[in-house]
């Protein structure tokens, strides 16, 4: 068990380490003159050659990319996570403030999209093949297939714009977060009834189950005791891809419905080419990817031990 | 008491796969059902299982293999507790002691999933489950089929000794009448979804009088004996 | 001839065959009987070549055994064909793989012989019976004529007296072709009435090894005893006193 946790462990390492150098490497590498990036976002204005110079020596340009890079990094394994190159204030405050907008979002969105797709999930395997049920599907299929960006802005001219019931943009109050919610909450909805679905399709398939009928067992309780922890297993696998599609889904909406939160946060850092705040996001991000997936590897393994012991 | 079923029938996607049938058992009795693999044999189980349960007699099912008849996610205490509720009886230990006594293995690790067991004791723990009841009949289909030989022989062996002065009926169903012959007084022969002859065991293999029992008769062993 | 000389098979920390030793003439038919465990498949694969020997070896008249293409018949006949290939294509792989020019004549021969409608052949797997799927099965290992031909469990998955024909027609082609024949089973039934000689295989050894009458007779080892008298007790064999 040890060896299996310190395994993963590595592997965590390995993939912090790797997304760090892989966005740093594409920043250092994006098109136009990162200096010229940073002095507009802190003048807003044309500036002089000797400004510029002197940004590009602050920010450590001039040192070549694995300096810099160590520069950045030596740092932050003490815990540091330096200051933005466009306004000097630590990076982890306003991180954290960033965040304060966008978790709660996340696990609304979360909540609202499993609200919606269980209990579509159960009505559509109800009677497998159904209209009911294939309409269910052609439903979430169509979800799944529309953008973030588009459902968002129609969102906000129906409910905005035509019948001014909701807000639009900001995040002032509580009611400034249900269109974003509800854009968000549609597409989890969308992939996760089509995983729910076939998950209890495939759980009600499973040989064992006249068996049970036949012993005696009442319907309910086979539902309870024997689909369900099956058709759970892989809902429970794709709920760790269901993360990265939130999370990107998070950027666009924040953007859209003019939202502080780490889409902004990271958006406009990377117009910026504020290194210090775009990695310190992509390491949020790889930190939450790794954790989650940790969880639901050992939620997994819990579930159904004969995976445990083979570890590759 | 005798057990009655009658109009057994099956059909699956417009074909007929048993014709309506009737069958009894005694109390107590042995019966072999012995047909060739899609003879229907399998499927007169099953149906015959439910339709008793809907009677409200008491009857049990053991599968052809563990697979069918186990959860891999569960323990096998589960399965025993979820046995027990399912016929409305306590949990009994005491019972479970005897069963697990009686088919060897008592040995067996309950907090264990199926998968941490041999299939062998797989086998004899889903015959036990079978048990607790005390069914007026055992519906035993192919059971040795998924075994070695050695494990095969040892649980009907078990099996026997522990039905030999119980009230309960057994039905074995199988492809192989040599394994029937020995372990049953009547024997019943399926052909295409029905049974086309029901005798007591020595009448049968003295003088077996449909195709499909005479085709059984002469290939029952591999040393070829007149039959 | 087939010489397997005292091969030893280990994988990590386990040894699954352990100075395995024995010969076998063309012509002639040898049954490994045991438990699930025993090492029989991996027997097999060590005889095919497809696991290595960690000591000893597999020959063939003195040359590595490959060379004699050994053919394999398994003992789920559906699950020993490609589902996407027809019967046809599948039968005739040994053949096209060996670059051999065999008529089609043999095919047509071997048909008759193994009582398989030619017609079946343009069919996929699940589209015949199981019955004639294994016979395919000893169709396609037959094809390329080869003079060892290995049987895996090759009874099991058919019923009783589709067991009884499937085995008279094995003997029967053994007879036309001439080959050497080792047939792994659990059943001693049919071990006893078909082979020239019983090999007892037990956590990777041979226990005991003699002519098929003999072993039924009278077992030289206790675990020989408890596998006939299993058998007696599932009536695969009869006693006759």
């Amino acid at each position: 068990m040890i060896v299996v946790f310190a395994g993963l462990l590595l592997r965590a390492v390995v993939v912090l380490t790797g997304a760090a150098l892989a966005t740093f490497a594409l920043l250092w590498h994006a098109p136009g003159d990162p200096a010229l990036a940073i002095a507009e976002a802190r003048y807003g204005q044309n500036v002089s050659k000797e400004v510029l110079d002197f940004i590009r020596v602050e920010a450590g340009f001039e040192d070549g990319f694995w300096t810099a890079f160590w520069a950045w990094l030596a740092p932050l394994m003490q815990g540091d996570f330096g200051q933005s190159s466009v306004n000097g204030r630590d990076v982890w405050p306003d991180l954290v403030t960033a965040m304060s907008y966008t978790f709660p979002l996340a696990l609304v969105s979360l909540a609202l999209g499993l609200a919606v797709s269980l209990p579509l999930a159960l009505i559509a395997t109800r009677r497998p093949g159904s209209w009911l049920d294939r309409g269910a599907v052609a439903l979430a299929s169509i979800g799944v297939a529309i953008p973030a960006f588009w459902l968002g802005l129609l969102l906000i001219l129906l409910f905005a714009v035509q019948l001014g019931w909701l807000p639009a943009m900001g995040a002032e109050t509580t009611t400034h977060s249900i269109l974003p919610a509800m854009t968000l909450g549609f597409g989890v909805a969308a992939s996760l009834t089509r995983i729910i679905r076939s998950g209890i399709l495939e759980a009600r398939g499973q040989p064992f189950l006249p068996a049970f009928t036949r012993r005696g067992v009442a319907r309910r309780d086979i539902a309870r005791d024997h689909v369900a922890p099956h058709a759970a297993v892989p809902v429970v696998t794709v709920l760790g891809l269901e993360l990265a599609f939130l999370l990107e889904g998070l950027v666009v909406v924040e953007v859209i419905f003019a939202r502080p939160g780490l889409g902004s946060f990271l958006v406009n850092a990377i117009f910026a080419r504020d290194f210090p705040r775009v990695q310190a996001v992509v390491l949020l991000a790889a930190v939450i990817f790794v954790v989650v997936n940790l969880a639901i590897d050992l939620i997994y393994r819990s579930l159904d031990p004969r995976v445990s012991g083979r570890d590759a | 008491m005798t057990l009655h079923v009658r109009g057994l029938s099956a059909e699956r996607s417009g074909q007929i796969i048993l014709h309506p049938t009737n069958v009894d058992f005694k109390p107590g009795e042995r019966v072999g059902l012995v047909g060739a693999s899609g003879s229907g044999k399998s499927t007169l189980g099953h149906e015959l299982v439910d339709a008793l349960r809907t009677q409200g007699a008491s009857v049990a099912h053991v599968p052809q293999s563990p697979d069918e008849a186990l959860d891999p996610l569960r323990s096998m205490a589960f399965h025993w507790r979820e046995a027990e509720k399912a016929l409305g009886l306590a949990l009994d230990n005491e019972r479970r002691e005897m069963l697990f006594n009686a088919l060897r293995i008592e040995k067996g690790d309950l907090r264990k999933r199926p998968w941490g067991w041999s299939r062998g004791m797989q086998q004899r723990f889903v015959t036990a489950m079978a048990l607790i009841g005390v069914p007026d009949l055992l519906v035993m289909d192919e059971p040795t089929s998924a075994l070695d030989p050695v494990v095969a022989a040892g649980t009907m062996d078990l099996l026997e000794d522990y039905l030999k002065d119980r009230q309960t009926a057994l039905l074995l169903i199988t492809h192989d009448l040599g394994l029937a012959a020995r372990r049953v007084s009547r024997l019943m022969v399926m052909e295409a979804g029905r049974i086309v002859e029901d005798a007591p065991t020595q009448q049968f293999l003295a003088s077996p009088k449909t195709r499909a029992a005479k085709a059984l008769c002469a290939h029952r062993n591999w040393l070829e004996l007149p039959c | 001839m087939l010489t397997v000389d005292n091969i030893s098979v280990r994988r990590g920390v386990s040894t699954t065959l352990q100075e395995v030793s024995f010969s076998l003439d063309p012509g002639r038919t040898l049954a490994v009987v045991g438990e699930s465990g025993a090492g029989k498949s991996t027997l097999i694969n060590a005889i095919l070549g497809l696991v290595q020997c960690s000591v000893g070896s597999v020959s063939w008249n003195g040359a590595p055994v490959s060379q004699c293409r050994p053919a394999l018949v398994m003992q789920e006949p559906r699950a020993a064909f490609n589902p996407r290939l027809s019967l046809r294509r599948s039968v005739m792989e040994p053949v096209v793989a060996q670059n051999l020019a065999v008529g089609s004549d043999r095919l047509a021969t071997l048909c008759r012989a193994l009582e398989v409608q030619p017609d079946l052949l343009d069919r996929r797997p699940d589209q015949v019976s199981i019955g004639q799927a294994q016979r395919m099965g000893i169709l396609r290992a037959l094809i390329a004529a080869p003079p060892l031909v290995l049987f895996d469990e090759p009874l099991s998955a058919l019923d009783a007296v589709t067991q009884k024909h499937t085995a008279r027609l094995i003997a029967d082609m053994q007879e036309q072709e001439g080959f050497a024949a080792l047939i792994v089973t659990h059943d001693l039934g049919y071990a006893a009435a078909f082979a020239d000689e019983i090999a007892v295989l037990r956590a990777g050894r041979i226990e005991e090894i003699a002519t098929a009458q003999s072993f039924v007779e009278a077992p030289q080892t206790e675990y020989g005893r408890m596998l006939r008298d299993a058998a007696f007790a599932l009536g695969a064999l009869e006693r006759v006193a």
